[in-house]
């Protein structure tokens, strides 16, 4: 009787500590289909990060990455103050080699004459989206298919990659 | 356009509507491409499909754009992609995958009446799941399908003293305002836009009580009229919005007052350039509008601070590192003794060297005269020694790491009375410096050789001219210089960069047009050093561009940047002249990008947060392309911002732009005073 009842106390931890392990599991461990997208504050320095889940049917690297991107030109919602990119950026393309990722705008962006500010706030942004997604480290940005030094009167370098180093 | 794609699509939505298939969800009867009806035209689609019974329209159909460009939004697809994305004018996302039946509105999922699939350029997606995304609803009228404009969001913020309404359309709302001058109902009456919103609604803030909406009108001339009930007496206020799309108001009770205009006869919506709301209170945090069903409530928003949001905050300079005295494979030469000895004809440097070296000297035109002995190595102390002698003013003997060839180098300077003559003269033990008592009459600035035990060989390092400056007087005599890898070939060279220029007028806001300001700042601080006995080289005097008009961003930046880099600058400065988007941004800014140039900037930085009125913005690291691609210390100064009212009252005063060039000009002192001393042990190419 003294066995049974052992046995059954030990059945009984045993499925305690294993329901534990995967509630904790299931907690701590991030949907394969989540994304932090960034947006820069309007002090031009301060990230601020929210999590969005992509469909759960377009998760290979290039679609989440792709999805990264058109989220951070979308920006946050119209009421956050953000620094965000102008309305009528596109993404045109996202392809993912290697440690780099790389996006071709096109839209108002190609022509945007705004500040350092402005450029600085959306590039940050977008770089550290991009690379908060697994195995990126570098972003190298082109503007209606063609690798550029700057935005046009721009200011920042955009020929070489970016990456989170670069601020 | 594909025509086999146009003709099939058309083929099938014929025989869609024979069979009787098409059955859109949200319509009574059959839909065909050309009984779809927006803002009083035909939507004109050019290749519509059906699928599953459903109205397919594709990515790159006309009669897409057309709507797409009506409500603001914008749509991006390329073939090969899989997730098609449109963000809206309220900066919604809306993104399709292909081949899943299912819609993302702002991180919400739900289902689809089809899924979207790829076809030629373009890939289709469901119309009336779109459509609903931008908040234009189908509704029936007889055979026709009129796509309404909605206004889809009532967002109502009570604050402490007033009370902030927002009202979210699928286009800019136009609005006349319906009621007379009696302030307690507010109507304003939205032509051609509809409404599914709640008829009342109760609110009970600050100067508002009620919110009424009611749609008149025809199917394709509807008009919804929203009236506002407020207490007697309450006060009211047109604000600016943060979406095209978007119409904000503020209502208060009697006697706050509301720094915005009173609500007018007719308006628009206006898109934030100002503070958005006139109000006493700081509008807070507030809650999605309701959506129109069945979009559901979109997703809170996070706002988590980066925890490393600038990593390079705390950049310091280089740290020294130990000369490499074996680069490429020379054995170095050790020089173990300097001694100054006068004599009949001046002053003699004495150098104790064992082993061969090659040299390289620089006459200044401020009196400094130095040779760089390499690959050597110095075993006695740094020499930092002023010297009381008519021939020789200081001394000074320093190792360094030439940053060209990481090549362990000594230096040896000497500042002179006057453009002395300087002769070497090779010795058994090493190399003699002869200072004549005379100055030297050649013409010459540089030498390159070689030292072999008792013999100097010369010309033998070939060394491209260098144009040394002949018209400083009265200048810094020190030696301190450096904390750069470059060496600068004329020490008192500065290079002022008037951002933009000529066809790049940079950003023009508040009758302020940038390329104007920083040129007008560049001349107030070369005047300011040129006073000083600075030397100055202005990428541009007048309005044009660097390289060409229209020329290429990587022309015309670098073309700026070789102009400091040929001639050797000291230092690089940028002035530039912010902007942004909306009003409220403000201060001073300056960048660098390199770790050479984070003390420039920061000395520079100290000077204008210490005299100017404006916000201080700090010291920020950013890739910018002029300040990365200039050899020596390199900034860019955002003086202040065109967009911002009161900055852009402080630019428009001379006595400012004054404040701003001679503040910059100290801030460069400082940092050629505050610059790593020869004697220091770190790493640096500065004599």
């Amino acid at each position: 009787m003294r066995l049974l009842r052992a046995i059954a106390i030990v059945a009984l931890l045993a499925v305690a500590v294993y329901g534990g392990y995967r509630l904790f599991a299931s907690r701590s461990q991030t949907p394969n289909n989540a994304i932090a997208v960034y947006y820069c504050k309007t002090d031009g320095e301060t990230l601020a990060k929210w999590v969005v889940s992509v469909n759960p049917n377009a998760t290979d690297t290039k679609s989440m990455a792709f999805y990264a991107v058109a989220q951070t030109l979308a920006g946050p919602p119209a009421d956050t103050a953000a620094i965000r990119f102008p309305a009528g950026t596109v993404v045109r393309s996202v392809d993912v080699s290697g440690p780099t990722a790389a996006v071709d705008l096109g839209g108002t962006i190609a022509t945007q004459q705004s500040g350092s500010f402005a450029e600085s706030g959306e590039f940050k942004a977008l770089v550290w989206t991009l690379t908060s997604l697994p195995g990126i480290t570098a972003v190298q940005v082109k503007v209606d298919g063609v690798r550029v030094p700057s935005l046009p009167g721009g200011h920042l370098e955009l020929d070489e990659p970016l990456t989170r180093q670069s601020w | 356009m594909n025509p086999l794609r146009v003709k099939a699509g058309r083929l099938a939505l014929v025989l869609g509507l024979v069979a009787g298939t098409i059955v859109p969800a949200h319509a009574q009867t059959a839909l065909s491409a050309n009984d779809f009806w927006f803002g009083g035209t035909r939507m004109g689609f050019e290749y519509p499909q059906l699928r599953d019974g459903q109205f397919a329209v594709a990515t790159d159909d006309k009669g897409l754009a057309r709507l797409l460009a009506k409500t603001g939004a914008t749509l991006s697809y390329q073939p090969g992609q899989n997730v098609i994305a449109v963000t809206t004018a309220d900066r919604r996302l809306i993104t399709f995958t292909l081949g899943d039946p299912h819609v993302t509105i702002a991180g919400v999922t739900q289902a689809a009446a089809f899924a979207p699939y790829a076809s030629g350029s373009g890939a289709y997606v469901p119309f009336l799941d779109l459509a609903r995304a931008l908040f234009v609803d189908p509704v029936q009228d007889g055979p026709t399908t009129v796509m309404e404009p909605q206004i889809a969001g009532l967002d109502v913020r009570p604050q402490a003293h007033s009370t902030i309404v927002t009202l979210r359309g699928a286009t800019p709302l136009t609005f006349k305002r319906t009621s007379d001058g009696d302030d307690s109902e507010v109507s304003l009456a939205f032509s051609g836009t509809a409404s599914t919103l709640e008829a009342l609604r109760p609110v009970d803030g600050p100067g508002l009580r009620s919110i009424s909406i009611t749609v008149d009108g025809s199917a394709r001339n509807p008009t919804t009229t929203v009236s506002f009930a407020a207490p007697p007496g309450s006060v009211h206020a047109l604000a600016d919005s943060d979406s095209p799309n978007a119409l904000t108001l503020v209502f208060a009770p009697a006697g706050v007052a509301l720094g915005g205009t009173p609500i007018p006869a007719a308006g628009r919506s206006n898109v934030a350039f100002a503070p958005a709301v006139p109000d006493e209170t700081t509008p807070v945090a507030a809650p999605r509008p309701a959506p129109v069903a069945p979009a559901p409530a979109l997703p809170p928003y996070g706002d988590q601070t980066a925890a490393n949001a600038n990593p390079d905050a705390s950049m310091t300079a280089a740290p020294a590192e130990t000369p490499s005295p074996t680069a490429y494979g020379l054995a170095p030469a050790t020089i173990s003794a300097v001694d100054t000895q006068s004599g009949a004809g001046g002053l003699y440097v004495r150098l104790t060297i064992a082993g061969n070296v090659t040299y390289e000297w620089h006459r200044l035109s401020d009196n400094r005269w130095y040779i760089d002995l390499k690959p050597a190595t110095l075993t006695v102390p740094s020499l930092e020694q002023p010297l009381d002698d008519p021939s020789l003013l200081s001394l000074r003997v320093k190792p360094f790491t030439g940053p060209n060839d990481g090549l362990a180098t000594v230096r040896v300077g000497l500042t002179l009375p006057s453009p002395r003559s300087v002769s070497l003269v090779p010795t058994s033990t090493g190399l003699m410096l002869a200072i004549g008592a005379q100055d030297d009459t050649g013409t010459q600035v540089t030498g390159t050789g070689e030292l072999l035990p008792g013999r100097l060989y010369t010309g033998i390092v070939p060394l491209p001219p260098i144009q040394a400056p002949a018209d400083v007087t009265g200048a810094d005599q020190t030696w301190k210089f450096g904390g750069s890898g470059s060496v600068p070939t004329n020490p008192k060279l500065i290079v002022i960069d008037p951002g933009h220029g000529g066809s790049d007028t940079g950003a023009e806001h508040n009758g302020l047009v940038e390329k104007e300001l920083n040129l007008d700042i560049s001349k107030r601080l070369q005047t300011v050093l040129v006073s000083r006995g600075w030397q100055v080289k202005m990428t541009r005097e007048t309005d044009i561009d660097v390289f060409a008009p229209n020329d290429s961003a990587r022309d015309e930046l670098q073309a700026r940047d070789d102009i400091a880099n040929k001639a050797g600058a000291r230092m690089f400065v940028s002035v530039h002249s912010n902007s942004f988007t909306t009003s409220e941004q403000n201060g001073t800014t300056t960048y660098y990008y390199k770790a050479d140039s984070y003390a420039l900037a920061e000395d520079v930085h100290s000077r204008l947060a210490g005299v100017l009125p404006t916000a201080d913005d700090g010291v920020r690291k950013d890739n910018f392309y002029v300040i990365h691609h200039a050899s020596m210390p390199a900034i860019l100064v955002e003086t202040a911002f065109l967009s911002n009212p009161s900055d852009a009252a402080l630019l428009k005063q001379a006595s400012f732009l004054q404040k701003v060039a001679v503040a910059i000009a100290d801030g460069i002192e400082d940092f050629a005073a505050n610059s790593q001393p020869l004697s220091d042990t770190t790493t640096t190419g500065g004599i």
